[in-house]
């Protein structure tokens, strides 16, 4: 079973609405103020204190890349889109961005909390998904790094097997990642050979 | 005198909880006739009931019916959480206003509702802070199985577990079902410090009596050991229990004994808070139609949020952020036909429908409550 999560206090959390003057602004705000945001509507450029904030709505008909200080897609807090045009290129535009949710324009007189808790845990998931594949994929290029650990170890003349459990052992006890052991073994056994073949050439 | 003005009244008078229903129809009545009866007022109000029969899907279809076929604007109705929803497409299609007087769960502040009984942070949040110093934090949470209860149990594990308590059970009934046995036989395998009962109807008062019969066989499920707490239990539904809510607690807005308080609104006694801020709703509209001379919802409700009223409830106002009221928190323990108030805040207690200002240390340490003498 999921474990439950808490409902999310969004008491004081802050809000910038990128959108010109237009009554959906207004039916936006008086949501907020009712959920306990702190809010601040711009246009056409979001301020670099933006960046602080917890939550950016963004018009979805009239933006560009040019309003945002990041790269499209890149945003580094929950964005809602606000889509009026249900144009296709519009639609796509938003997506460029990665909005994680989104308010249809027409009917906002109810919606700003489910938008705002949708976009956080989207938000949310979205970048632990992308750590972990990032840990993943760092995992998968440390595969050679465990076959010469392993094969490292097995020249002490224990078998394969055994060599990769004793690389876990030896993970456990430094507290590290498998990859990241293997990585040392590979270093202590980079260093001892060269002790040996400097040994070897003194005998 | 102009003509009377229409205004629709939208109750089940029939179905799974019209104790509940009739309670806040008969405030709204009597809102109407105090205020046709004032002087003071030059407003006639005219009553257009539609009674939805306790069936949520009908709800809808009534109210768009009272919207087309007659002159009115505001809608005072609803009970349940389910029928409020169903009428809100209505009203936002045809900019209509509902008073809506009855405690719910929260997380909504729709400009086309104003909202004039309590919301969690002046029912559930003051019960379970009153509640869990006196008789433990082990609970067991019961509850009809639609949003009042799912959404209010939700609340009540969240500030339960900020209380470092525990939730022993967690369990639901389709409304209307009395088959109480299963609950019953939970509750005394679990033996909790209390139960937070969110079942509405005759599944509340089945499961009460049922309770009340497990306490009488075995003295440690007695009301002062181990109570039942109730969000929304009224001197409206004591009936039903045949005395078998002795002791338990409850929390409102209003109890018919609370206290002295001479309400200057037409002056009436009022026997409930679903009856009391049903009233109030009729008075605080008809005020503002007054001042105003227009009935238009949006300036009614521009009106009805810049002022303070003197309510059978007590002094109150409306938030023009979230169109809620502000209340005041009584806590009462039943004690024959009504309840005694046991607490009571210092102030009317500011709405925080979404629970934003909610602060789970101010639960051990809550100053806002005072012991009535």
């Amino acid at each position: 079973m999921r474990q439950r999560r808490r409902i999310p206090n969004l008491g004081g959390a802050r809000a910038v609405i990128l959108h010109r003057p237009h009554p959906v602004v207004a039916a936006i705000t008086r949501q907020l103020a009712a959920i306990g945001l702190v809010f601040c509507d711009v246009w056409p450029e979001l301020p670099a204190e933006a960046l602080g904030a917890d939550f950016v709505f963004f018009d979805a008909d009239l933006g560009f890349d040019e309003q945002f200080p990041w790269t499209p897609g890149e945003a580094p807090m929950p964005l809602v889109a606000l889509i009026g045009s249900e144009a296709p290129g519009r639609v796509e535009w938003a997506m460029s961005h990665r909005a994680d949710s989104h308010l249809v324009k027409g009917t906002v007189s109810a919606g700003v909390y489910s938008a705002l808790l949708i976009a956080k845990r989207s938000f949310e998931e979205r970048h632990r998904l992308a750590r972990e594949v990032a840990a993943l994929t760092e995992r998968i290029g440390e595969r050679q790094t465990i076959v010469r650990a392993v094969m490292a170890l097995a020249r002490d003349g224990i078998g394969e097997a055994q060599a990769y459990a004793q690389l876990r052992a030896l993970a456990m006890s430094w507290q590290m990642t498998l990859e990241a052991a293997a990585g040392r073994v590979v270093a202590l056994g980079a260093g001892e050979g060269e002790g040996r073949d400097d040994r070897s050439h003194r005998a | 005198m102009s003509d009377p003005l229409d205004i629709g009244v939208l109750f089940s008078r029939s179905g799974g909880y019209t104790l509940l229903a009739d309670e806040a129809h008969a405030g709204v009545m009597a809102g109407i006739a105090s205020v046709n009866e004032d002087p003071a007022l030059d407003v006639e109000l005219r009553a257009i009931e539609r009674d939805p029969e306790g069936r949520a899907d009908a709800y809808a279809a009534r109210c768009e019916d009272i919207l087309r076929n007659s002159g009115a604007r505001h809608i005072f109705g609803c009970t349940t959480s389910w029928s409020r929803k169903e009428v809100i497409p209505v009203l936002e299609r045809r900019g209509a206003m509902l008073w809506y007087t009855a405690p719910y769960e929260g997380f909504e502040a729709n400009d086309r509702v104003v909202y004039l009984h309590a919301c969690p942070n002046q029912h559930l949040v003051p019960l379970l802070a009153y509640a869990l110093p006196r008789f433990g934090r082990r609970a067991f949470l019961v509850g009809s199985n639609y949003i009042w209860g799912w959404e209010v149990n939700r609340l009540a594990r969240d500030i339960v577990s900020d209380a470092s308590g525990e939730v022993l059970g967690e369990r639901y009934l389709p409304i209307g079902d009395v088959d109480v046995g299963r609950l019953i036989a939970e509750v005394r395998a679990t033996r909790p410090d209390f139960v937070l009962n969110n079942l509405i109807g005759p599944s509340s008062y089945a499961f009460i009596r049922a309770y009340a019969a497990l306490g009488a066989g075995d003295p440690d499920f007695r009301a002062e050991r181990r109570p039942i707490l109730s969000c929304n239990l009224t001197e409206a539904e004591l009936s039903a229990l045949d005395g078998a809510g002795e002791g338990h607690l409850s929390v409102g807005p209003y109890f018919r004994d609370a206290g002295a308080h001479a309400p200057s609104l037409g002056g009436a006694i009022c026997r409930s808070s679903y009856y009391a801020a049903a009233f109030s709703a009729v008075r605080i509209f008809a005020d503002a139609v007054r001042s105003i001379g227009d009935a238009s919802p949006d300036a009614v409700a521009r009106c009805a949020t810049a002022r303070r009223y003197d309510t059978p409830m007590g002094p109150i106002a409306i938030d023009p952020q979230t169109q809620h009221a502000s209340l005041p928190v009584r806590i009462g323990q039943i004690r024959g036909a009504g309840f005694e108030v046991l607490q009571v805040s210092d102030a009317p207690v500011a709405p925080d429908p979404y629970l934003s200002r909610y602060d789970p240390h101010a639960l051990v340490t809550r100053p806002a409550l005072r012991v009535v003498p």
